[in-house]
């Protein structure tokens, strides 16, 4: 019997300078799931990490480990940052806590800029990851498999991604605050990835005079500049950039900013105080805060567009209505599957195993009684079949009663396990769950 | 001397109800953005041109003069004409939203100064060449830097929005490259008219046309009507120097509106600042 545990924080929890210190790089995701599964070899472990969210989902046995607080000092150990520094922005969930928190994220429902996509394919490379190394199985294969289901379900039954207000055009918004024209402005990208592209194609729309790509990896760069008719330039030479350059849309994936306030500061002149506009939609950040201090300079990191995004939410109440409908559905279906699954094999067993009891011993009553009838033996199997239904009545009702995947359904579980002694067969019985993943898709 | 008649002044203080009117329903839009509110701001200045507009007409024919600029009266209402007309022309052609905010303001000032001044103190111009050529340029460059202050106060309030990351509601309030260059257009327009006001009164104060007498240099209209031009002077340098842009301008121009004002308030209330009958302007 497993059990659910998410450790984690977000946009909502945790501000940006948390979330930058304790989020995975790909490599370092790989290393973490790897690092959790050494320790924890009986659990199952999957993580998300994106600009938004450091999540951390384990299923793991009943008393079994990681625990909240190993899953925290893991946290803390790899990214050598202390527990005190971020604990407070954490939070943990349980169960079907858990069904529930992940649907809704996969929904998008959870995420800062509502209705948006990419999360639903983050969570797919989360799940995808986890997979490849083995991390996940008889729950987390079917709860992520389930929960990208849901999300897709959310963003085609109901209007969620309809008439949302990306991060792009925030930051077109913000750039037509400050700028009248564009046809006399550079647009300088700084890194090659999927969200500058996505960025970078809305400002091309601007039709801007030049618009620069740079790159540590000259080979992106050139595919992203030949994207939008731009200009591929060398990393080495990004002061020079600068100096050339209006506006700015920096996401690589450095880990230390590679824009400085200093730096900027002794570019003012050569770029004969002109405003530049910074858009830094890294995470961890590119570019040093005090950068946004500097006179002319108006710097926007992914929060500070992100939330201008959420404000729109009040307009979409109805879809989120109904994909909340839809995400509760799906939630009930999910924890009764579960129960389903755990309890259905440990009822039939029990079941088993006391009428197997009963049999054994009225047998050895007969033995004992060599003239009773065909009739009369009918009529005792009868009797203690009715025994032993009666007795195991109430405590299986129980059990069928109980909400699933709450603590008093574990528990129940838990306790006949231990009362009946159940414990071996299900762990049997687990070994065969583990070759039936899937099963709910 | 003709002093405005109650019907003039009745026309002025509709007008400047209509504009006050116009102001808090433009501000309105920064809570409910609506077209209605939008158009019923427009509608209150269009009305309120005309109005001043009729009493000018009725004032100056009242006098049988061709050239409706020949006592305070006219002065100030001409100058809020000037400013309203400005707002009115920028709104249709480079919406600017949120620039009636800070000129109708002032506007508002200009009119209650034309009915309380053109009552109490009319001050009929002399008319000369010089007189009038002086007159129009120092109003011209008065409702320029009014302008450019008013443009100014926009261009902080924009950077502040900037700074504070949020995109408010209500009408956009216009780039800030486009506000800089607002102002840059206003303060060259008013540095130049002034320059001219400033010359044409230092041949007036040459000739004895004014009342400032022999030492008028050191008079405060004077000292003022200088510090006020070295302020703008100040401004324009932005042009040369980069570092000086932005902010910087918007402050300076704001100083310089605030500096106008003072030498409007000095000629016209303080004893011996510089006014008189004979055509100080």
């Amino acid at each position: 019997m497993q059990r659910l545990l998410v450790v984690g924080l977000n946009h909502a929890t945790a501000p940006l300078d948390v979330r930058e210190r304790l989020a995975f790089s790909a490599e370092g995701r790989d290393r973490a799931i790897a690092a959790l599964r050494e320790k924890f070899p009986q659990s199952e472990v999957a993580l998300i990490s994106t600009c938004n969210r450091v999540e951390i989902y384990t299923a793991r046995e009943v008393h079994g480990h990681p625990r909240a607080q190993e899953m925290i000092e893991f946290l803390s150990a790899f990214h050598s940052v202390q527990p005190t520094e971020f604990a407070q922005h954490l939070y943990q969930k349980g169960d079907r806590d858990v069904v529930a928190h992940l649907f809704t994220v996969a929904s998008s429902l959870d995420s800062m800029v509502l209705g948006e996509t990419q999360i639903l394919g983050q969570v797919r490379e989360a799940y995808d990851v986890a997979r490849n190394l083995g991390a996940t199985g008889a729950l987390l294969n079917p709860l992520f498999q389930r929960a990208i289901a849901v999300g897709k379900e959310v963003m085609t039954a109901t209007a969620i991604s309809e008439g949302r207000v990306s991060v792009a055009s925030v930051a077109v918004d913000y750039a037509r605050r400050i700028f009248d024209s564009f046809d006399d402005k550079c647009v300088l990208s700084i890194g090659a990835g999927k969200m500058a592209a996505l960025v970078l194609q809305s400002f091309a729309q601007l039709a801007p005079r030049r618009l620069m790509v740079c790159n540590r990896s000259p080979e992106k760069a050139v595919e992203l500049a030949a994207r939008f008719n731009g200009e591929p330039l060398p990393f080495e030479q990004l002061s020079d950039h600068l100096v050339a350059a209006d506006i700015v849309v920096s996401s690589t994936g450095a880990a230390r900013p590679i824009i400085t306030a200093a730096q900027v500061a002794a570019l003012r002149k050569a770029r004969r105080y002109r405003p530049l506009f910074v858009i830094d939609i890294a995470l961890p950040r590119d570019v040093e805060s005090a950068v946004g201090e500097l006179e002319n300079i108006y710097l926007y990191n992914i929060d500070d567009l992100q939330q201008v995004v959420a404000g729109t939410m009040h307009q979409r109440k109805d879809a989120i209505d109904a994909a909340r409908a839809i995400i509760e559905r799906q939630v009930e279906q999910f924890v009764a599957w579960h129960r389903a699954r755990e309890m259905g094999p440990m009822i039939e067993r029990l079941s088993q195993r006391y009428h197997q009891l009963a049999s054994d011993e009225l047998q050895r009553t007969l033995n004992k009684l060599p003239n009773v009838g065909a009739a009369e033996r009918a009529h005792l199997e009868e009797l203690t079949r009715r025994i032993v239904n009666k007795l195991l009545h109430d405590p299986i009702s129980m059990l069928r009663k109980s909400e699933g995947m709450h603590g008093a359904s574990s528990q129940y579980l838990h306790a006949m396990e231990r009362l009946f002694h159940l414990e071996e067969d299900d762990q049997e019985s687990d070994a065969e769950g583990n070759a039936d993943d899937g099963a709910v898709e | 001397m003709t002093q405005p008649t109650l019907g003039q002044i009745l026309l002025l203080a509709i007008t400047a109800l209509l504009f006050s009117a116009g102001c808090v329903i433009s501000l309105a839009r920064v809570w409910w953005d609506r077209e209605s509110l939008r158009i019923g701001a427009k509608a209150c200045l269009w009305t309120g041109v005309t109005l001043s507009l009729a009493a000018l007409i009725w004032h100056a024919a009242s006098r049988r003069s061709w050239l409706p600029l020949d006592d305070n009266f006219e002065a100030f209402t001409w100058l809020a004409v000037l400013l309203t007309g400005f707002v009115l022309y920028v709104q249709r052609t480079r919406p600017l939203g949120g620039l009636d905010w800070f000129v109708m303001p002032i506007a508002i000032v200009l009119l209650v100064a034309a009915m309380v001044l053109g009552k109490t103190k009319p001050q009929e111009y002399v008319d000369t060449t010089w007189s009038i050529v002086h007159r129009v340029s120092a109003y011209g460059g008065a409702a320029a830097f009014a302008v450019a202050g008013a443009v100014g106060a926009l261009y902080l309030l924009a950077c502040r929005r900037l700074r504070h990351k949020t995109l408010p509601h209500g009408p956009s309030l216009g780039s800030l490259e486009r506000l800089e260059h607002v102002t840059f257009s206003a303060v060259t327009l008013g540095f130049a008219l002034l320059t001219i006001g400033m010359l044409t009164g230092l041949v007036r104060a040459v000739k004895g046309q004014t009342t400032l007498g022999e030492h008028w240099f050191t008079s405060p209209k004077v000292l003022l009507a200088f510090a006020v031009w070295l302020v703008y002077a100040l401004v324009l340098h932005a042009r040369i120097n980069p570092a000086f842009r932005g902010r910087k301008v918007a402050i300076l121009s704001i100083l310089g509106c605030v500096l106008m004002v003072g030498t409007l308030v000095v000629v016209n209330f303080v004893p011996g600042g510089g006014s008189g009958g004979g055509g100080s302007h």
